[in-house]
C-alpha cells in the first residue's frame, strides 16, 4: 500500500492545478514545493491568458489576485533611437476574458491556499531529491534519505526539472531549448499608471519588444505589462547568444532596455520592488519529452509547455491545462487501480485533445522564426530606415514607400527572395 | 534517561518585509509572514545537536496566535517530537512580564525538564527579558548569551560569548539556556518529519488549561506602559571622494573633530 495516491512535485501552476483537481477527487494528495512561501522562487512576465483558472475554482473571478484585465496588446521594434509600435485595443478583450495581468508572488500562495483548502496536504519549504523507483517503476520520491510512497508521481518542478532530468525521464537542457528572463517588479502609484498608459479602473496594457539595439549579435526579446500599483518589466536573452559572446551579460541587457529613451520615461519615479531571473522554455515541440511511464506523469514547464512568437510569451496557461489533464488522468487510473504507463497514457491522450499539444503542433519550428537575425536586427534597422524615409523633410523630392523598403533592403543586403520567403515562413509559424 | 529538553519559539514578522510608515511612525507588518525568530531556530538547533548525541525528548513551545502552528510544524520537521501552541484571546497584548509567566505555567504543565532553550532576544521586540523571565519563575539556573551547549552527566556546559572573551560554564540541570543568533547552523526540515508532524498535529493550551486567571494574563496582567514611541533620525554621513594624497589631511581633519580617537586600550 503507498503512502498517498499521489505525490506532486513543485507548486508552480502546474503543479498546484494537479493538487488542486486531485484533491478535488478526493485523492490522498501530497503537494511539496521548495519555495517557502509558494511562488517565492518563481518569475512570469505574467500575462495569464485564459480561464483556466475557472476550471479550478468557481469564484476565480473575485477571489485570485488578478491584477488588471488586458485591454492593449502592443508589439513594438526598439533601434538605438527608435520606437516602431503596432498597437492593439479592444473591449473584446474584456468581455471574452482574454488575459489578466499576475504577479507570481501572489498567485502562487492562492493556488497552493486552493489545494490546501480542497484536502491536499502541502509542505513548502522542501526540495524533493529523487524519484524512488522499484522494477523500473516510480513508487515515489525520495527526500532527505526518507521514501515517501505514492502509486504515482506528478512531475511540475518547472524550467529546470532537476529531478525529471537526474531519473533519466528527460533529456539535459540545451541552450537552444531555454532562454534566460530577467525581471524587475517596478512600484508606481496606481493613478500614475493609468496616466501613464492611458488605462482606466482596471484595465490592463502589455507590450511585447524586439531590443533591435544590441550589439554583438546578441538577441533579446522584452516586455513590460501593467498591474494594479507596479510594471513589470523584463528581457528574456537567447542563452545561445550568450554563451557565444562571453562578454554580455543578461543584467546588463535588462538595464539598457529599462533605461532605452522610449521606456525609461514610462518607469521614472518607480521603486524597484522584486528582482528576479529565471530559465524560460524555447524549446518547443522537439524539446517535449516522453510524458507519462509507469507511475509518473510530467506537466508544465518541465514538459516544455511554453511557446512565445514575440508577440506573446505563454505558459502559465498550459501549465495549468496540463496539471489539470494529468490530475483527470489519474483520477481514472485509480478507479482501475492501474498506474502502469498504459493506464497513464490516458494523460497524453487528453493534452492531445485540449489545446495544449494541439498549439505545440501548430507551432512546431516557432522558435527558429523569433530567435532569427531577421527579426532581431535586420526588420527593426530596415522599418526605422523606411520610417525615416517617409517622415523627413529633406528639400528632395519624396519616395513612394514601395522604393523605401527596397532601398532599406538593397543597404542591409537583403534580396527580395529571401526577404519574402522569410516572410512567409514567419506568418506560416505564427 | 531521556532527556526532557524544551525550546521556546516566538513568530516574528519577517524583517525584510516590515515598513516604516513615514507619516504614522508605525510598523506597517501587513505584507510581512511570519518567520521563526532568527535565534529561536539556534535555540533549537542547539538542542536538536544535543539529541544527535544523546536521547532526548524535545518540545516546542510558542505563545502566539493560530498562525503561529506553521512555526512550531517546522521546528517539528526539522527533528522536535512535539509541538505546543499557547493561543488565547486573552494573551493578547501581554508584555514581557505577562509573556515569561504565561510560558512558566506552560513549562510546569509539561511536567518535567531537564532543559529548556530560548532565544537570546527577538527580531521584533528584541527586550531580551523572556528567557531570564521563564528561568527565575521556574527558579532555574540561567545561562544567556551562548553560542553552545552540551551535556555532562547531569550538568551543561555552556559556552558564552562576552565582550572580552569566552566564558564557559558548567551548571545542574535543571537549567535554562539562551542562545545567540548565528550560534549555529540550523538543519533544514526533511518531508518524512513534515508529514508525520502534520499527521500528529500541534497541541494547544489557553488560559484555562493552565489554570491561569484571565487578570495575570495578556493586557490586564501587563505592568509596562508604553509611554510613548520614537524613530530615531538617520545620522547625514558625509559622501566625499578624495584622492590617495588627501588623505592624511582627512584623517587629521577626522582627529580634531574626534571622529577618530587616539588611545592604547584596543576596547575603548
Ligand atoms: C521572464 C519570464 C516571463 C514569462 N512570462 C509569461 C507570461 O507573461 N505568461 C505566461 O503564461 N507565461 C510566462 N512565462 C512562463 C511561465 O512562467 C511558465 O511557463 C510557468 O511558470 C510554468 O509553470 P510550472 O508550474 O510548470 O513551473 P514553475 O512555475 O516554474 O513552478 C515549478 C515549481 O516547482 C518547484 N520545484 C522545482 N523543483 C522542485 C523540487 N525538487 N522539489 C520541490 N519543489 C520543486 C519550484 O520552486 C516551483 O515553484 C514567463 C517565464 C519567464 C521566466
Ligand atoms: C516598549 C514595548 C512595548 C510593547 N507593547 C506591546 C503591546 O502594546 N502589545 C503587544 O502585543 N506587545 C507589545 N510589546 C511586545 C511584547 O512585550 C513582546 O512581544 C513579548 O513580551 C516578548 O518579548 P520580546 O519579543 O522582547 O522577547 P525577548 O525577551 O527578546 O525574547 C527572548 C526569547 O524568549 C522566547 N520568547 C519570547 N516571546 C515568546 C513567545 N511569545 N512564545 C514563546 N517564546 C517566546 C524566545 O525564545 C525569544 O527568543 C511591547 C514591547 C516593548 C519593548
Amino acid at each position: 500500500m503507498s503512502e498517498f495516491d499521489a505525490i506532486v512535485v513543485g507548486g508552480g501552476p502546474a503543479g498546484a492545478s494537479a493538487a488542486i483537481k486531485l484533491a478535488q477527487n478526493n485523492m490522498n494528495v501530497l503537494l511539496v514545493e521548495r519555495g517557502d512561501p509558494p511562488g517565492s522562487k518563481n518569475v512570469s512576465g505574467g500575462v495569464l491568458w485564459g480561464t483556466g483558472l475557472g476550471e479550478l475554482s468557481d469564484d476565480w473571478e473575485k477571489t485570485a489576485p488578478l491584477e488588471r484585465y488586458l485591454e492593449s496588446k502592443s508589439v513594438a521594434f526598439l533601434t538605438e533611437k527608435s520606437k516602431i509600435n503596432i498597437d492593439f485595443s479592444t473591449k473584446n478583450f474584456e468581455e471574452q476574458k482574454t488575459g489578466y495581468t499576475v504577479l507570481r508572488a501572489k498567485l502562487d500562495p492562492w493556488l497552493v491556499k486552493k489545494a490546501r483548502e480542497a484536502g491536499a496536504m502541502v509542505v513548502t519549504g522542501v526540495t524533493v531529491d529523487r524519484l524512488s523507483k522499484k522494477d523500473g517503476k516510480v513508487v515515489g520520491v525520495i527526500q532527505d534519505g526518507d521514501e515517501i510512497t505514492a502509486d504515482a508521481v506528478i512531475l511540475a518542478e518547472g524550467a529546470n526539472p532537476r529531478v525529471a532530468i537526474d531519473s533519466g525521464l528527460r533529456e539535459p537542457l540545451k541552450d537552444h531549448d531555454v532562454a534566460i528572463g530577467v525581471k524587475e517588479v517596478i512600484k508606481l502609484p496606481e493613478k500614475t499608471i493609468n496616466e501613464r498608459f492611458n488605462l482606466r479602473g482596471k484595465a490592463g496594457y502589455a507590450c511585447e519588444y524586439v531590443l533591435g539595439f544590441l550589439k554583438d549579435g546578441v538577441e533579446a526579446g522584452g516586455f513590460l505589462y501593467t498591474n494594479k500599483d507596479s510594471i513589470s518589466i523584463g528581457a528574456v536573452i537567447s542563452m545561445k547568444h550568450l554563451r557565444q559572446s562571453n562578454q554580455v551579460y543578461s543584467f546588463d541587457i535588462m538595464e539598457e532596455f529599462a533605461s532605452h529613451p522610449f521606456i525609461a520615461p514610462l518607469l521614472e519615479e518607480g521603486r524597484v520592488d522584486e528582482y528576479s531571473a529565471h530559465l524560460v522554455q524555447e524549446g518547443g515541440l522537439s524539446s517535449i519529452p516522453k510524458l507519462y511511464g509507469d507511475g509518473y506523469m510530467i506537466a508544465g514547464d518541465a514538459a516544455g509547455f511554453s511557446f512565445s512568437n514575440g508577440l506573446v510569451l505563454q505558459g502559465m496557461n498550459y501549465a495549468i491545462s496540463s496539471g489539470i489533464s494529468a490530475a483527470e488522468a489519474l483520477v481514472e487510473a485509480k478507479q482501475k487501480s492501474d498506474f502502469s504507463s498504459a493506464s497513464l497514457s490516458r494523460y497524453q491522450q487528453k493534452l492531445e485533445e485540449s489545446y495544449v499539444m494541439k498549439d505545440m503542433r501548430t507551432f512546431k519550428g516557432i522558435e527558429n522564426v523569433t530567435w532569427s537575425k531577421m527579426i532581431h536586427k535586420t526588420f527593426p534597422s530596415m522599418l526605422e530606415n523606411v520610417m525615416m524615409g517617409l517622415f523627413k523633410e529633406e528639400g528632395k523630392p519624396k519616395k513612394h514607400m514601395m522604393q523605401l523598403v527596397l532601398d532599406s533592403m538593397s543597404s542591409s543586403k537583403i534580396k527580395s527572395k529571401d526577404m519574402l520567403l522569410q516572410g512567409y515562413r514567419m506568418l506560416r509559424r505564427m | 534517561m531521556v532527556l526532557d529538553i524544551i525550546v521556546m519559539i516566538k513568530q516574528v514578522p519577517d524583517a525584510e518585509e516590515i515598513f516604516i510608515d513615514p507619516v504614522k511612525f508605525t510598523l506597517n507588518r501587513s505584507q510581512a509572514r511570519g518567520v521563526i525568530n532568527p535565534a529561536d531556530e539556534n535555540a533549537l538547533e542547539a538542542a536538536l545537536m544535543i539529541k544527535d548525541k544523546t536521547p532526548a525528548k524535545i518540545t516546542v513551545i510558542t505563545m502566539g496566535p493560530p498562525a503561529a502552528e506553521s512555526a512550531l510544524l517546522e521546528c517539528m520537521g526539522r527533528g522536535a517530537d512535539r509541538g505546543i501552541l499557547i493561543t488565547d484571546r486573552a494573551f493578547a497584548a501581554a508584555d514581557t512580564y505577562a509573556t515569561s509567566l504565561t510560558l512558566a505555567a506552560a513549562v510546569k504543565k509539561i511536567g518535567r525538564f531537564d532543559l529548556i532553550l530560548a532565544g537570546e532576544s527577538t527580531t521584533d521586540s528584541g527586550t531580551g527579558h523572556v528567557g531570564p523571565g521563564v528561568a527565575e519563575f521556574m527558579q532555574a539556573d540561567q545561562v544567556t548569551y551562548s553560542t553552545s551547549v552540551k551535556i555532562e552527566g547531569d550538568t551543561i556546559i555552556a559556552e558564552r560569548e562576552l565582550e572580552h572573551g569566552i566564558e564557559v560554564v558548567q551548571t545542574p540541570m535543571p537549567a535554562l539556556v539562551t542562545m545567540l543568533i548565528n550560534a549555529n547552523i540550523p538543519r533544514r526540515s526533511s518531508l518524512r518529519r513534515r508529514i508525520d508532524a502534520m499527521r500528529k498535529g500541534i497541541e494547544t493550551m489557553d488560559h484555562e488549561s493552565l489554570g491561569l486567571p484571565p487578570e495575570w494574563v495578556g493586557i490586564k496582567g501587563s505592568p509596562t506602559i508604553v509611554g510613548s514611541l520614537k524613530i530615531p533620525e538617520e545620522k547625514k554621513r558625509l559622501n566625499k571622494t578624495i584622492t590617495l594624497e588627501e588623505i592624511p589631511e582627512m584623517v587629521k581633519e577626522l582627529i580634531e573633530n574626534k571622529a577618530i580617537v587616539l588611545g592604547d586600550d584596543e576596547d575603548a
